[in-house]
């Protein structure tokens, strides 16, 4: 039977809120691809998005504000078997944790980082986050926002993401094939997700980014994959899922802006340096015997240190 | 024989291949060696110097006056002068002489400063023949050795200077009395893959041992002694030997002296070697070892990988320790399996970034917001740094929490000779886990010991998260679970009292009934262990109450020991005697002397000999004696 992904917990998000889109796009992802419970493992940090794992019927940790990404790499890399999949807020990833996400691009450990921007840090009660725009006033904000915005499909791209999309949480159709796509993806992938939060950002809603969407999968010419085949092509790709990033106000485009297939991804990279490393990894090592001794023969191992 | 020796040079100049040298040739010879370093927080130049002792026995501690001085620069002159005394012996560079003061600019100001003031006032000119003269004035034989002359004589072309540090430590083995076979096997081990570089480097040896026997250099030859398989270790190194035995499989750091020399070895042995026959079909397994992006990340990708089943660790010092401090909270709450190893240094903030310091035991015992149970744990030679490294992960997987382990720079650095590491000393302890698909409570509140049984990403369902949780792992505010979880929690720490064996808490040496009872941690254990003997050969009966585990804390045995006790010594590197403190906390005893250091170098036996005697002399309560050697 498939497993039910989702889970007998009270949800306390506000009505209204984008979070449930992406919830249920990710339960339908999982279930389309018929994968065990056991299989995927959700990491957030903090903020009404990282209550995610939560609310979902597979092993999840809600870690530390800004922290996911390393809990998840840790993960990943103990036990390069598992899909692991990161519900968690733009102020969490942008802000608090821009340094993970900048230096997970760099790695391509291949977790999917599902970005809730709601351009507010909700859970606090609505201080601009770094995805809002300069000058914005939400009715959450005392003045207007005097911060710059930081524009996370580019900062994706910059970061080395391998895949790097957005969605918009009340399109989940779209939504639930990006998140299918990027679980199938090797390396690592970002997907800012457009989250309108009613409560405290009444500036983006949902009526406001229905007006504006548009997916790029419908131009008929767009085709942002690189693969081996095509590898040459990489380099325009690139720029042209940047030059897409850029357009935001009276169109803004979803859809896949970027994927390269051509990227070893960091597990991949380890395995030519750690021993039997894809398929014994640190999760599957037996370290001690049936008497409990350790299994490692540290004279072999550590030989060089020996005075004989 | 009880050998002091010290060899300095430019940070950068080989110092270190100098000592391993004289390490290794020491132990061919049979001898056991203990040899510390000293270095600035500088790539090039500055002055770095090692300081070993070589016994029959097993050195314990560093002593000063130094025997044998080899000086590879001016710079050692002037910052050793007062290090050598009548008998001792000075080599350095007869080119040296020209050197005034004001040329040496690597030395730190106020240090110049003071070597100025010493010279000025025994009216000496301010330059290496006045040092030379202060040190012949005090009885000490210095030679002047032509360093170009001697290398020139044993190679042809090249660069002469790049053979200095070899040529030191031939002329101080020579010296010391070293037949020179045993220098040569140095020599090959030192460079065991590059034949051209060990046969022009063992030809500078033998010229150097000619130079000594012309010049009536050499030393009245030494004994040897038939060697056994020993392991010549760091405390960095037996770490992460201590580690992979354990069962370690992924570590995190990110760069920090004196820490991250533990993940590059383990970095270079990522390939670990199975026991014959233990192995199902493998004989190669691998450790995972990532240089993260920064400290949180350290310890949170640690925690990661933790929740797989996998013994996970990362190392750090003071600056990345106090990233990692809402990490620790949270492996504290959400029963993380986890081990810190905690390298000190001289804080606060980057302190003394090379140098010893014992000033973060409060901070490990605090780290963290909120109450929550942990384990801490101090390694106090190089052995135990091994040994308790297999304990940390026992610990953390049995009780499910962070783990820290101390160490001080003083044994990250230093090098000594093993006799061997014990695989059975240390049997692996699993957790408590659940099988594979089993539904289970991971915070099971049903439980005698605290301990809940585990399960793990990849093969259980579960959830986790640093908000109070329920027995599922889903957040809770209820004041009653909150309540009960709480005392599930600390309930573990009580088991761990009750279950670690009390000698890995606390240990005491010496006399059962002493005149003096020194208390310690860390690296002190050595010096004071000589210490100990020195004032029994005066009559006077010493002992030392020697701490392990800060927490849970041995307070019942701490308390009837030390008001057991006639005269107690507190003896620790920093300044608010932290040990005392912790003693005064948990059993109510106040400690009333110490003997303190914080300028960051080692603790050596004589220091610690005669501020013990001050104090056992005044006969006067509140005595802090506050140590200085070391340049
Ligand atoms: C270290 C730390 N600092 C501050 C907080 C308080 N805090 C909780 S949630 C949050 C912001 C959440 O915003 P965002 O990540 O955008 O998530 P959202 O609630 O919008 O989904 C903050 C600052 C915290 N939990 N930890
Ligand atoms: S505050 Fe905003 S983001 Fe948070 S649950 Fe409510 S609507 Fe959603
Ligand atoms: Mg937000």
């Amino acid at each position: 039977m498939a497993h039910n992904f989702k889970n007998d917990v009270v949800i306390d998000w506000c009505p209204g809120c984008g979070d449930f889109g992406i919830l249920t796009s990710i339960t339908q992802a999982l279930t389309e691809m018929n994968l065990g419970g056991e299989d995927v493992v959700a990491v957030s940090g903090i903020g009404c998005s990282g209550k995610t794992p939560h609310y979902l019927n597979i092993a999840g940790v809600h870690t530390l504000h800004g922290r996911a990404i390393p809990f998840a790499t840790g993960v990943k890399l103990a036990n390069p078997n598992l899909k692991v999949i990161l519900p968690s807020g733009d102020g969490d990833l942008l802000s608090i944790g821009a340094g993970h996400f900048v230096a997970e691009g760099r790695r391509n450990t291949g977790l999917t980082i599902i970005l809730f921007d709601n351009a507010v840090y909700g859970l606090t009660k609505g201080q601009a986050a770094p995805t809002m725009q300069l000058g914005e006033k939400t009715k959450s904000l005392a003045r207007e926002n005097i911060f710059g915005k930081v524009n996370p499909i580019a900062l994706a791209l910059s970061s080395g993401y391998s895949f790097v999309a957005r969605g918009f949480s009340f399109d989940m159709k779209q939504l639930k094939g990006l998140i299918k796509m990027a679980l199938n993806h090797k390396g690592s992938a970002v997907i800012d997700v457009l989250q309108p939060c009613p409560t405290y950002n009444d500036v983006n809603t949902m009526d406001w980014y229905r007006e504006r969407v548009y997916r790029l999968e419908d131009e008929p010419s767009w085709d942002p994959v690189v693969t081996k085949d095509n590898a040459d092509s990489a380099a325009m790709k690139f720029q042209q899922a940047y030059q897409k990033a850029l357009e935001w106000g009276e169109k803004i485009p979803t859809g896949l802006f970027y994927q390269n297939k051509t990227i070893p991804s960091f597990t991949e990279r380890l395995s030519q340096f750690v021993p039997n490393y894809l398929t014994n990894p640190p999760a599957s090592q037996v370290v001690f015997n049936k008497d409990h001794y350790t299994v490692v023969d540290p004279e072999k191992t550590f030989s060089d240190k020996i005075i004989a | 024989m009880d050998l002091s020796l010290t060899i300095g040079g430019p940070q950068g100049g080989g110092i270190d291949t100098s000592s391993n040298m004289i390490n290794r040739a020491f132990a061919e010879a049979g001898y056991n060696v203990f040899a510390v370093r000293e270095y600035h927080s500088n790539i090039k130049g500055r002055h770095s110097y090692n300081h070993i002792r070589v016994k029959e026995e097993r050195p314990r501690s560093l002593r000063y006056p130094v025997d044998i001085l080899v000086a590879l620069d001016a710079d050692t002159l002037y910052e050793h002068m007062d290090d050598v005394v009548a008998g001792s012996k000075v080599i350095y560079d007869k080119s040296f002489e020209s050197g005034d003061l004001s040329q040496a600019r690597l030395i730190m100001r106020d240090t110049a400063k003071r070597i100025k003031e010493r010279l000025q006032g025994e009216n000496l000119p301010l330059n290496v023949n006045g040092v030379i003269q202060h040190m012949k004035n005090n009885g000490v034989i210095t030679i002047a050795v032509p360093f170009d002359a001697v290398v020139n004589s044993a190679i042809s072309g090249g660069t002469p200077t790049r053979y200095f540090n070899t040529l030191g430590s031939a002329i101080t083995l020579s010296i010391a009395g070293l037949p020179v076979n045993f220098t040569s096997e140095a020599i090959k081990q030192v460079f065991a893959s590059k034949p051209k570089v060990v046969e022009d480097n063992v030809k500078v040896v033998e010229a150097a041992y000619k130079y000594c026997e012309e010049n009536k250099l050499s030393g009245v030859p030494l004994k040897s002694f038939p060697k056994k398989q020993r392991l010549l270790l760091t405390g960095n190194d037996a770490a992460a030997i201590g580690k992979v035995m354990g069962g370690l499989r992924f570590q995190t750091y990110y760069p920090i002296t004196p820490a991250s020399d533990e993940s590059t070895v383990l970095e270079e042995h990522e390939t670990l070697s199975l026991i014959e026959n233990e192995k199902s079909s493998l004989e190669k397994a691998g450790v995972v070892v990532i240089q993260t992006e920064d400290e949180i990340s350290a310890i949170t990708m640690a925690m990661g990988a933790a929740l797989t089943g996998t013994r996970s660790a990362t190392a750090t010092s003071g600056p990345g320790f106090s990233l990692m401090a809402e990490g620790i909270s949270f492996a504290g709450m959400d029963e993380v399996p986890i081990v810190i190893t905690l390298y000190q240094r001289g804080g606060p903030s980057t302190g003394l970034p090379t140098r010893n310091g014992q000033s973060d035991l409060l901070f490990a015992l605090n780290t963290g917001h909120g109450e929550f149970p942990r384990i801490v744990l101090s390694s106090g030679d190089i052995e135990e740094c091994a040994y308790d490294a297999m304990k940390a992960l026992n610990y953390a997987q049995r009780y499910q929490l962070p783990v820290i382990h101390l160490i001080d720079k003083n044994l990250a650095t230093t090098s000594d000779l093993i006799p061997e590491i014990d695989k059975s000393r240390v049997k692996l302890i699993p957790a408590v886990s659940v099988s594979d698909k089993e539904e289970f409570l991971r915070y099971n509140l049903n439980t005698e010991t605290g301990i809940s049984k585990v399960g793990y990403f990849g093969k259980n369902i579960f959830w986790m998260t640093g908000d109070e949780h329920d027995e599922l792992g889903h957040v809770t505010e209820d004041p009653e679970v909150r309540d009960r979880q709480m005392q599930k929690r600390f309930q573990k720490l009580e088991t761990a009292a009750h279950e670690i064996p009390l000698e890995d808490r606390v240990q005491v040496f010496g006399e059962k009934e002493a005149d003096i009872t020194f208390v310690t941690w860390g690296s002190q254990k050595g010096p004071i262990l000589d210490v100990i003997d020195d004032l029994k050969k005066e009559g006077i009966k010493a002992n030392m109450l020697y701490l392990k585990m800060f927490e849970p804390f041995p307070s019942e045995f701490v308390k009837s020991f030390l008001s057991r006790s006639k005269l107690v010594v507190d003896v620790e590197s920093n300044i608010l005697a932290q040990a005392s403190r912790v003693i005064r906390l948990e059993t109510g005893i106040e400690i009333e002397n110490a003997i303190l250091k914080y300028s960051g170098r080692h603790m050596t036996e004589d220091e610690i000999l005669s501020a013990a005697k001050k104090i056992i002399n005044k006969k006067e309560k509140f005595i802090v004696e506050v140590l200085t050697n070391g340049a």
